[in-house]
């Protein structure tokens, strides 16, 4: 794929973009605060997270991710022939993770789990809830808001590789063939950050568009953690 | 009303005692020399340190001695008389005695009568605590003058005799070794008052932001080595009983310290928010870190979103005095006075990231001369 954005990190460029950048920092410190007040990553902290719970949590995660490429998609759809440059970093990235599922059922079954339940697994209430709001924004046109959705979204995806992957492995005694859906999305959503930030400079044409940005990633950042508090619930 | 640091001082016992030397005073655990020792020197790029115990872990100095002596140097550079102090606001993480609060042993020490007396518990961030305190008396206008003396004496639970009583290299792992290579001893002390005196500093403001309620404690004493075990040091039958099961032990969960980082910068964005702080115009940085592995993932995450502190203005003295727990931050700026470094209008900012349950202070100051 040829890419007229390539900007890697840390140059974001204008005061703007500096600002925005500084306001999504903390929009992600406060998501990452967020969930570490989730039940199932306390458990994650505290030491007492199970294989039982791995299975949940990939349970709770298919629907979502699943459903991950549509909104993308729909999202890249949405932008004009003005902003092509940003529909082509957006379909780049849609269709790098377009299959990210099915790594994501393997583990489940590796990890002890059966190929039908995990199809079977419906959205849970908050997963039905980002998947709606995602869907809803990216159908707008030029829905320049949703790059603080993929910010706080990637920003996991790195934190699931960084954090989680090995922490898994420790507590619940799986193997790495158990967590490749973590590992190997982080590490692609490495390079998608860098391309996140690149995306910065050229979306950041306004207060007004810089507080679509952040106010996106409030509520993603509530939506996800609401998903993952529902794996208690149920 | 306002509050200006109108003098500093600071003590450090013995001499200053190199990488190598360590562990001759500490003592190796079972006879055997640490395996995690390098490593974590390296990662601190600490080379001398202080210690109030010798080889023989007799304790040279107590830890309400080295405050005193660090408030006696900072009243010495002042013109104020000792006994004219209004308010003694004292930190530290563990003093010598459990009870009653380290400031009743300062007072008796420094032998002030009749003296205002606060006394603040916690790691790190006491310090600030402490300040704050201070700074709150004087602009209220209860007070004219509050010295606070913060001092740290570590050093005595790394003796080697208490990891042995807690089972020795079995019972070890990298989180209870890890603070035996990195902490040490020292105290500082900073007299405030409401009047400029000469050449001082002016307190612009304080804040402080912790995050207990988001993560677990991550550096503590008291709980067991069995991370099954729910229970704390004072609920065991005996303090033997306590020992023997690791729950005296100081550990530092190394897995959760990356979040300092994070919230350290968190912060100072919030300050950037609030319009507080400039990191162009500041001037320069005194910042508690207690590892150079950390400084630069600050550096870094500060500079990729604009907020970049150049390189010149970091100012520390981390290397050579070593990480003496919420004495650093006073003896700090103590040796950034005597340095000679700091010029009228220039701004300071002291920052304080205290990982125990993740809480980070700020202190912002101005450089003024009295008229």
């Amino acid at each position: 794929m040829t890419e007229s954005i390539v900007l890697a990190r840390p140059q974001v460029l204008s005061e703007l973009g500096q600002a925005t950048l500084r306001r999504l920092m903390r929009a992600w410190f406060e998501f990452e605060r967020r969930m570490a007040r989730v039940p199932i990553i306390q458990r994650l902290d505290n030491a007492t997270f199970t294989r039982e719970d791995y299975q949940r949590l990939l349970l709770n995660l298919r629907p979502q991710v699943v459903e991950g490429s549509r909104w993308i998609s729909r999202c890249a759809s949405s932008f004009d022939r003005d902003r092509a440059d940003i529909r082509s970093v957006i379909i780049g990235h849609a269709h790098d993770e377009h299959r990210d599922y099915e790594v994501l059922e393997q583990d489940y079954v590796a990890s002890g789990g059966s190929l039908d339940t995990i199809r079977a697994r419906q959205r849970n209430p908050g997963s039905e809830a980002l998947h709606c709001y995602l869907m809803y924004r990216a159908g707008e046109t030029n829905p320049v808001g949703l790059l603080g959705a993929m910010w706080i979204i990637e920003g996991l995806g790195e934190k699931m590789a960084n954090n989680w992957a090995a922490r898994i492995e420790e507590l619940t005694g799986v193997g790495e063939n158990c967590t490749r859906f973590l590992r190997y999305h982080g590490s692609n959503d490495d390079s998608h950050m860098d391309k996140l930030y690149g995306l910065i400079d050229r979306v950041c044409t306004s207060d007004e568009v810089a507080d679509d940005i952040l106010r996106t990633a409030a509520v993603v950042s509530r939506l996800y953690a609401l998903q993952l508090e529902e794996i208690d619930v149920d | 009303m306002n509050a200006f640091v109108t003098s500093t001082g600071s003590f450090l016992p013995g001499p200053p005692i190199g990488n190598d030397e360590i562990e001759a005073i500490l003592g190796r655990v079972e006879g055997k020399p640490s395996r995690l020792k390098a490593r974590i020197l390296k990662a601190n790029g600490i080379r001398t340190r202080h210690y109030a115990i010798d080889k023989s872990h007799r304790t040279t100095h107590s830890n309400a001695q080295m405050a005193v002596e660090a408030a006696r140097t900072c009243m010495a550079h002042s013109p104020l008389p000792l006994r004219a102090v209004g308010l003694l606001s004292c930190a530290t993480t563990q003093g010598d005695l459990v009870i009653p609060g380290f400031g009743s042993m300062v007072q008796a020490g420094l032998g002030i009568p009749e003296v205002e007396l606060h006394t603040t518990h916690g790691i790190c961030s006491s310090s600030a605590m402490a300040i704050r305190a201070a700074v709150n008396t004087l602009r209220l206008g209860d007070q004219s003058s509050a010295l606070v003396v913060v001092s740290e004496l570590a050093s005595r639970l790394f003796k080697n005799t208490r990891y042995e009583a807690a089972g020795g290299h079995e019972a070890m792992d990298f989180n209870s070794e890890f603070l035996r290579w990195m902490l040490s001893d020292g105290a500082g002390a900073w007299l405030l008052e409401s009047e400029p005196k000469g050449r001082c500093l002016r307190v612009d403001w304080i804040r402080s932001y912790s995050h207990a309620d988001s993560f677990p404690v991550c550096m503590s004493i008291g709980h067991p080595t069995d991370p099954g075990d729910a229970r704390t040091w004072q609920d065991f039958g005996t303090y033997a009983e306590a020992e023997a099961a690791g729950a005296l032990l100081i550990r530092q969960d190394v897995r959760l310290l990356e979040h300092i980082v994070k919230l350290g910068v968190d912060g100072a964005l919030r300050l950037i928010d609030e319009g507080l702080l400039d990191t162009n115009r500041l001037n320069h940085l005194l910042c508690h870190y207690s590892s150079h592995h950390f400084r630069s993932k600050i550096f870094d995450m500060l500079e990729m979103c604009g907020a970049r502190v150049a390189d010149e203005k970091w100012y520390t003295n981390l290397y050579t005095k070593g990480n003496t727990g919420c004495a650093s931050i006073m003896i700090m700026l103590d040796d950034f006075l005597r340095e000679g470094r700091a010029r009228p209008g220039e701004t300071i900012l002291c920052m304080v990231p205290e990982s125990g349950r993740f809480n980070v202070a700020y202190i912002h100051l101005t450089v003024v001369d009295a008229a």
